[in-house]
């Protein structure tokens, strides 16, 4: 697949206004820690005043309550740049609009996996993003550029951790610092059925089409792989997916998996019942101990994954969303989009107001972690409750360097996803080997996608 | 010099259309809304189903490419199956459970009638992702209160949601449910356009109520059921959010249904693909509505 990305012209006068822009941020860099890498600086003299107006995409519900909490902190840098600010539902309206080319608005909100397939669309912002770049998690770089050009704002980060139950590890005898491999995860369910009742089932298995591949592509990518190379070329047929569904397969016939969709009422009741032990999970699972959970509320902690082997990498990433500034945008304004996206996220100002304590969360957004590593400096949520005061913050930026950042989405993910997630549901249900689950998704993704 | 054509004059046009402008300007909204909003877009989405578009670049022509990819690909043919179960396991046994309560509903001397009626209806009345998150309650197979009786009854648990062979019967149970009150309605309202003189004169002639429920209620009530089972079919050819509250398509796609498979492409941005489907289903959709209405005429004419 080829991109025409090419770095949007820059007339004289928009040349004039980004110096500008440079010169306005090089003043709030002398103001942020010593990390944090400085824009490109221009003489203050010459510094006309952004101006203009951006309408701005976020995903409806509380995320969009959190960013437009942002904007008042924007507008005190960028007083005569006025945000509309809108909630849409991102998945169902962005696609058609771009294509579309009416009313677009001049920045978005995105889900990474949707990047590849819109790339076109977007301005490619590499020359903007460039001097925060070494900063930025790689992971996260590497989802957002799209042949050699970068086109998103990193928002963030979503690193994978084993959630465990610290009463009944207690209970059992098992400590978790002694769980270093997905196999010693296996051996201390066993050792919680053994001690605490057959009718454990302490590791979450999950069941939902969606989050089935969702949780098989964080396996592959601790293990340094993704559904596609670099060039495209389908990668499941291969040993990181063959480990993962194996160790799936090993935990069912061991009897000790809890076959749940995330977070559904069964799976809730499971968890409550005091079944579910051990969840790998991203760091978004904080949610249930926070929120849902009423009798483990606060038995919950976080550790680092497990390895897929003896001192293998323990990092991963599960999910996640960054910003795009389209060509198309309606007020023609995309340097401004960029300002805005640039304070949301790579000032101190912007990330902290998202991630520290706000009115939609008086605790912080403890639900991902920002991808600008600066901002990882300083504890930005609260230790959840649901974690009993646990230092998530800490844990999980402890496992960030660990995640591989050779990552690839393809255009077509979703409907692979579809496809693996059916063929592992079968194998969950003993009706085909890991083999042959990963043949027949491999084949059909081939014939009904790749090979159309 | 060569003379200018001679134009039609205003008057000719208003006689040839039947001697005044009046009533094309008042039915002219109605048509300039449905060329805008029906029209262009149905054709729109033909010309597309011929192309390769994923919503970038400009669609790539490519024939019948998608309807050969569709009628060869063995998803396509199984998201009808589906359907077609669907349909057999909730249609006809919601007409016949709508006819029957209906004509219960409609007795006079029937006690708390009112609170019946609206009983019934209150299914239709609550939200979908509701109605799911309870049928995931109740159905779940670990601790749903389903299998929680099934078991304390000495017999095993169903997976009821996980297995393809129960997942579809629980799907059909959910629309069943929820779509009852819809149909009792539409029922009811057959039943209580019939003149009571009918059963007056039925009854002095000494037709007990059975025999009036044959041979003067299911009769008169021919085009309210075939109208049910008409709008009840599309409905369940084009079935898409409940399937997607409750199953998401699966296990292994046993309830991805024709209006589920359709929305996947679109939701993947595979817009030439889904169009095609989309005319695959129209035109299901169409034979299906005229075989049910050739029928529904055949009738009346006997």
């Amino acid at each position: 697949m080829s991109h025409s990305l090419t770095p949007p012209k820059l007339s004289r006068r928009t040349l004039l206004k980004l110096l500008g822009y440079g010169a306005a941020g090089a003043t709030l860099a002398a103001c942020a820690p010593p990390a944090t890498p400085a824009p490109t600086a221009a003489p203050a003299a010459a510094t006309p005043v952004p101006e203009g107006e951006i309408v701005i995409w976020d995903r409806s519900g509380d995320l969009f309550q959190v960013f437009d909490a942002t904007i008042a902190s924007f507008n005190k840098k960028y007083p005569k740049i006025t945000v509309r600010h809108e909630a849409v539902d991102i998945n169902a309206k962005l696609a058609t609009t771009l294509a579309a080319g009416v009313d677009v608005p001049d920045g978005t909100f995105i889900e990474d996996v949707n990047i590849p397939t819109l790339a076109d669309y977007f301005t490619d912002i590499t020359d903007w993003i460039q001097p925060y770049t070494q900063a930025i998690v790689p992971f996260k770089l590497r989802v957002n550029t799209v042949a050699g050009r970068v086109i998103g704002i990193p928002f963030d980060i979503d690193p994978a951790l084993l959630y465990y139950r610290q009463d009944l590890l207690e209970q059992a005898g098992v400590d978790p610092a002694a769980i270093a491999t997905y196999d010693d995860l296996i051996t201390a369910a066993q050792t919680i059925q053994a001690k605490l009742g057959a009718d454990r089932k302490p590791i979450h298995i999950e069941r939902a089409a969606w989050a089935i591949p969702l949780q098989l592509e964080m396996f592959a990518n601790q293990q340094g792989a993704s559904l596609v190379n670099e060039k495209g070329e389908l990668q499941l047929d291969g040993e990181p997916y063959r480990r993962a569904l194996t160790w799936v397969k090993n935990v069912l016939d061991s009897g000790v998996g809890s076959v749940q969709e995330y977070f559904s009422p069964g799976d809730i009741q499971a968890i409550d019942t005091d079944q579910v032990a051990f969840y790998p999970w991203a760091i978004w699972f904080v949610y249930g101990p926070e929120n849902l959970f009423k009798e483990s509320k606060g038995q919950w902690r976080a550790m680092p994954l497990p390895a897929w082997t003896a001192g293998g990498a323990r990092g991963a990433n599960m999910g996640g969303s960054s910003f795009a500034i389209p060509k198309q945008g309606k007020n023609k304004n995309p340097q401004l989009a960029w300002l805005f996206y640039e304070h949301l996220m790579l000032s101190p100002e912007g990330y902290k107001a998202v991630y520290g304590p706000n009115q939609i969360y008086p605790g912080g957004l403890s639900t991902s972690l920002p991808a600008y590593t600066p901002a990882h400096a300083e504890k930005l949520f609260e230790n959840p409750k649901g974690l009993g005061d646990q230092n998530l913050w800490e844990m999980a930026v402890s496992t960030v360097k660990d995640i591989p950042a050779n990552y690839f989405y393809a255009p077509w993910y979703g409907q692979a996803a579809e496809i693996i997630a059916a063929n592992v549901q079968r194998m969950q249900d003993g009706q085909v080997t890991p083999d042959e689950a990963i043949a027949a998704s491999a084949a059909d993704i081939t014939t009904r996608i790749i090979n159309r | 010099m060569t003379a200018l054509p001679a134009r039609p004059s205003l008057g000719a046009l208003r006689r040839w259309l039947g001697g005044s402008f009046a009533p094309y300007v008042f039915i002219a909204p109605f048509f300039l809304l449905f060329v805008a909003f029906g029209l262009f877009p149905l054709l729109y989405a033909l010309a597309l189903s011929f192309t390769d578009w994923r919503g970038v670049r400009a669609p790539e022509l490519i024939g019948f490419s998608n309807y050969i990819f569709l009628l060869t690909d063995q998803a396509f043919w199984e998201s009808l199956g589906n359907s077609l179960y669907l349909w057999l396991l909730i249609v006809p046994v919601q007409t016949l459970f709508a006819v029957l309560v209906a004509s219960l509903l409609a007795r006079p001397f029937l006690r708390f009638r009112w609170f019946f009626r609206t009983a019934y209806l209150i299914s239709y009345l609550v939200p979908l992702v509701a109605i799911a998150q309870v049928w995931k309650v109740l159905f779940d197979q670990d601790f749903g209160a389903l299998n929680f009786a099934l078991q304390a009854a000495g017999l095993s648990a169903i997976g009821w949601l996980t297995t393809p062979a129960w997942a579809k019967p629980t799907l059909a149970l959910l629309v069943f449910w929820k779509s009852s009150g819809f149909a009792i309605l539409i029922m009811l309202a057959a039943i209580q356009g019939i003149p009571r003189e009918l059963y007056e004169a039925a009854a002095l002639d000494g037709a007990d109520g059975r025999q009036q429920f044959w041979q003067i209620t299911l009769p008169l009530m021919r085009r309210a059921i075939a109208f049910y089972a008409v709008i009840a079919t599309l409905a369940v050819i084009q079935m898409f959010a409940e399937p997607y509250v409750l199953t998401q398509g699966g296990p292994y796609m046993s309830t991805t249904t024709a209006g589920y498979a359709l929305n996947q492409y679109m939701k993947y941005l595979d817009l030439g693909t889904g169009a095609a489907n989309s005319f695959l289903l129209t035109l299901l959709v169409v034979a299906v509505s005229g075989i049910m209405l050739r029928l529904l005429r055949a009738r009346d004419e006997d």
